[in-house]
């Protein structure tokens, strides 16, 4: 089934008002399917990054989307989906941090600002190298998101990546996991600690990257953190950390696109969703203060 | 399950050297296991019991050989009880998810593959019904217990325990004690890291003293003396031991 006849069956059932008027709009369909397709995913894969300590990371990767796009726009790819450089220098980032990680005696959060740093100054410089070629709203859509103008290339590279990344990470969850309560148990259980570590790493880098259009740089690293934050707060099993994070990243995924249309709030998508992930959270921790006290 | 009998492997280290920077940590070490034996390796802290086992998984550059010789075909099943485990006490695991993770493929969000046998896992060491609590919950002898019961799956040939004792109470000892005779029916090869002396004294076949260079290796009721236990736990072996010979804990150790 192509984008266009699942695009014409959605708002064909819009128009039969089984599903909000907003979406007999063409774009808005687009945007639902993209959130659709990468909340549970981001949500999924954030519980790994939660338990591996990977959320600063995680921030990092989609900061350094910045440059990438900005290297796009220097190498003359197009302004809407510079793929090539942003996946190219987002992986070449984080395969360096790793790298680098595995060979220095630094603690990581150290290393990632260092990075970090200096891939932002190299963005910034860049950007402002290129302001008299780029509209400046070129570069809101690249830090904020924007939902709305995801075409039919955006949804193909989203749903591959997602496709791509749960096939792995689903087999490969137990293995993901072990590695990081003890690398040394899990060698003995033939996991390959040091190949997953990078694998992994490539995993938060991609999705982070394919979420750039919809999430924007600034806030694409937090989608891979809050839900799973929240899941982990409320939940008491590995099941309900897992499902409950998927849930949350879902849900704030569709209503940071549905609701600032249906209310004709001037908000960018990606603000609208981390802030409905940011609600959950707060609600997450109200639930546990209200039935657990404070155990801590 | 069925436990296979007398698939242990045989241990063979000959000469072997560990560096790590500029410090000698083994030094010319050749131990030889024998299959099914329960080998104890006792010595003072920092005497390289751990790199030992490092060395013998594979996770340690070592110089010199480490050969294991498996009775069958193929290589057996190995199991490892780490000395500890780092743990985040807040992640919302238990200890049934925490067994899933380790020994199972199917993701363990899915939930556990009771075909795997966690709960009888559990009950041999001692936890039975309590596969539902959170694992960061546990006490630290309950976490050992929780490290032993993931040893047992699946069953192993040879088993490697690091101080699998320190934190057992006084009923956890008698359920260790059980397991190692389970094992030892089962032909299984158990090679044994134990700080407790008397323990070692009870329960293995054999014993070797370790501190960067073997210093004994033999039955423990020959090997246990108390002049042997001094030299080990002396810095420098013998010569010093007698000067040192009023020292408290060495002289607790030997008793
Ligand atoms: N990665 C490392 N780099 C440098 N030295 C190390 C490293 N790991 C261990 N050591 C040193 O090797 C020596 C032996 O350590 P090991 O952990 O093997 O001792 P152990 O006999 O298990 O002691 P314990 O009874 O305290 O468990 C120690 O002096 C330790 O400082
Ligand atoms: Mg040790």
């Amino acid at each position: 089934m192509s984008f266009e006849t699942l695009r014409a069956l959605i708002q064909g059932w819009a128009g039969a008002g089984l599903l909000p008027a907003g979406l007999t709009h063409g774009f808005l369909v687009n945007a639902l399917l993209s959130g659709l397709v990468i909340g549970p995913v981001l949500g999924g894969l954030g519980t790994l990054v939660v338990t591996k300590r990977l959320a600063f990371f995680s921030e990092a990767v989609g900061h350094a989307a910045l440059t990438g796009v900005a290297i796009g726009i220097l190498v003359g790819e197009p302004y809407t989906g510079p793929y090539a450089s942003l996946f190219g220098y987002c992986l070449l980032f984080a395969l360096l941090v790793n790298y680098t990680r595995n060979r220095s005696n630094l603690t990581s959060d150290t290393l990632i600002g260092v990075f970090l740093s200096v891939s932002l100054a190299l963005g910034a410089s860049l950007l402002l190298i290129l302001a008299s070629r780029v509209n400046i709203h070129i570069l809101e859509n690249v830090l904020f998101g924007s939902v709305l103008t995801v075409d039919d290339r955006d949804l193909t590279v989203l749903l591959v990546v997602a496709l791509g990344v749960t096939a792995l990470m689903l087999p490969l969850f137990n293995r993901l996991l072990l590695a990081s309560f003890n690398p040394a148990l899990a060698r003995v259980r033939g996991v390959p600690v040091k190949g997953l570590d990078y694998l992994f790493i490539v995993l938060v880098t991609v999705v982070t990257v394919a979420s750039v259009k919809i999430i924007g740089a600034i806030l694409v690293g937090a989608l891979l953190v809050i839900p799973a934050a929240a899941a982990r707060v409320v939940a008491t099993s590995l099941r309900g950390f897992f499902l409950l994070s998927v849930a949350f990243a879902s849900v704030a995924a569709v209503a940071g696109i549905l609701l600032p249309v249906q209310l004709a709030l001037p908000v960018p998508s990606g603000g609208a969703i981390i802030l409905a992930a940011g609600l959950l959270f707060l609600g997450a921790l109200l639930a546990r203060f209200v039935t657990r006290g404070e155990e801590g | 399950m069925s436990a296979r009998s007398g698939n242990g492997p045989g241990i063979l280290f000959d000469r072997v050297d560990l560096t790590l920077g500029r410090t000698a940590i083994l030094e010319r070490v050749s131990l030889s296991v024998a299959p099914g034996a329960v080998h104890a390796v006792v010595g003072p802290n920092g005497g390289g019991k751990s790199s030992l086992i490092r060395a013998l998984l594979g996770q340690a550059p070592h110089r010199g050989t480490i050969r294991l010789d498996w009775p069958g075909d193929g290589p057996g099943t190995v199991a490892y009880v780490p000395q500890a485990v780092e743990f985040d006490r807040g992640l919302p695991l238990t200890v049934e998810d925490f067994l899933a993770v380790l020994c199972q493929r199917r993701p363990a969000f899915l939930g556990p593959d009771r075909r795997l046998g966690y709960g009888e896992a559990l009950a041999r060491v001692g936890m039975a019904g309590k596969g539902r609590r959170r694992f960061g919950a546990l006490s630290g002898g309950e976490r050992q217990r929780v490290l032993l019961a993931q040893a047992l799956i699946p069953a192993p040939d040879l088993i490697i325990l690091d101080e699998p004792m320190t934190a057992l109470d006084e009923a956890g000892v008698a359920i260790f004690e059980s397991l190692l005779a389970g094992l030892t029916a089962a032909g299984t090869t158990i090679l044994w890291v134990e700080h407790d002396l008397a323990q070692v004294r009870r329960l293995a076949t054999r014993v070797s003293g370790l501190n960067r260079r073997v210093l004994f290796d033999g039955p423990p009721a020959d090997m246990l003396s108390p002049e042997q236990v001094l030299d080990l736990f002396s810095a420098v072996p013998r010569r010093k031991a007698e000067a040192e010979a009023s020292r408290p804990a060495a002289r607790r150790m030997a008793s």
